[in-house]
C-alpha cells in the first residue's frame, strides 16, 4: 500500500483519468472529493462490501432450501400493502 | 443455444435472452452474461443465472411486491451504462434474494444493491445504493 501525506486542499493522481482531492478535514473526519470517468464506480467501502456479501451468501443457495423458500412464500399474504 | 447449469442442468434459451453485464454482479465481476427465467406460475422468484458459471445463480425477486413506493435513480447507472435515450418502460428492477443455509424463513432482500435492466439494450448493471433507507437484508416476511 502506498501511503502519500496531503494537506488539505491537495490532491493525489491515479492513472491518467482519477483524482482525489482532500476538500475538508474535521477532527477525525476528511471529506474526499474523487472525480474518475463514468465507467469507475466509485463507493465507501462499508456499503460496497455489504452488497458484495450479500451477492456471495446468496450464491450459496441451495435447491432445497429455494424450494422451502418458495413454499414459505406462496403461504404468505402479498405485503404489497405493508409498509 | 445451449447453457450449463449446475442446478438446471443443460437449459436451452436464445440468444436474444442474454442479459450483458459489463460490470459483473459485485463480487462476481468476471461473470458477464446472464439470463433471468422464472421459477414458475405464480411464484414471486426468479432465477438469474450465469451463462459462463453453471454454479452461480441468483434468486432474485421484483422488489414492488412487498415494497410498492421502491424507487431509485436510474440516471447515474445509465451514464456508466452509456445508455442514451433510454425508454422507462424497457427498465426492469430486480432485487436479490439471500435464503440462509437451512433458514428459509429468514430470507431476505437487497434492496441496497438491485439489479436494473435495460430489455432494450439488453444490458443489466447492480446498483450500490448510498445515502438511502434501504437495507441489504430486507425480511421478506
Amino acid at each position: 500500500m502506498l501511503i502519500i501525506t496531503r494537506k488539505l486542499g491537495e490532491q493525489i493522481t491515479i492513472g491518467d483519468d482519477i483524482t482525489v482531492a482532500v476538500i475538508e478535514i474535521k477532527g477525525a473526519w476528511v471529506k474526499l472529493g474523487v472525480a474518475a470517468p463514468k465507467s469507475i464506480s466509485v463507493h465507501r467501502q462499508e456499503i460496497y462490501q455489504k452488497i458484495r456479501a450479500q451477492n456471495v451468501a446468496a450464491a450459496a443457495i441451495s435447491m432445497a432450501d429455494f424450494e422451502r423458500a418458495s413454499v414459505i412464500i406462496a403461504k404468505t399474504p402479498s405485503r404489497s400493502e405493508a409498509t | 443455444m445451449k447453457i450449463e447449469t449446475t442446478r438446471f442442468g443443460t437449459v436451452s434459451i436464445t440468444e436474444d435472452r442474454i442479459i450483458h453485464m459489463p460490470f459483473g454482479m459485485l463480487g462476481f465481476s468476471d461473470q458477464k452474461r446472464f439470463v433471468l427465467f422464472g421459477h414458475k406460475e405464480k411464484s414471486p422468484f426468479c432465477w438469474y443465472q450465469s451463462i459462463d458459471d453453471p454454479a452461480l445463480a441468483f434468486v432474485v425477486v421484483s422488489p414492488f411486491g412487498f415494497k410498492s413506493d421502491y424507487a431509485v435513480d436510474a440516471d447515474e447507472a445509465a451514464e456508466a451504462m452509456a445508455w442514451e435515450d433510454v425508454d422507462e418502460n424497457d427498465l426492469e428492477l430486480y432485487v436479490v434474494v439471500t435464503i440462509p443455509m437451512g433458514e428459509p424463513e429468514k430470507m431476505t432482500a437487497n434492496l441496497a444493491g438491485p439489479i436494473l435492466i435495460n430489455a432494450g439494450t439488453r444490458q443489466a448493471i447492480q446498483l450500490v445504493i448510498s445515502n438511502s433507507p434501504y437495507t441489504h437484508k430486507f425480511p421478506l416476511l
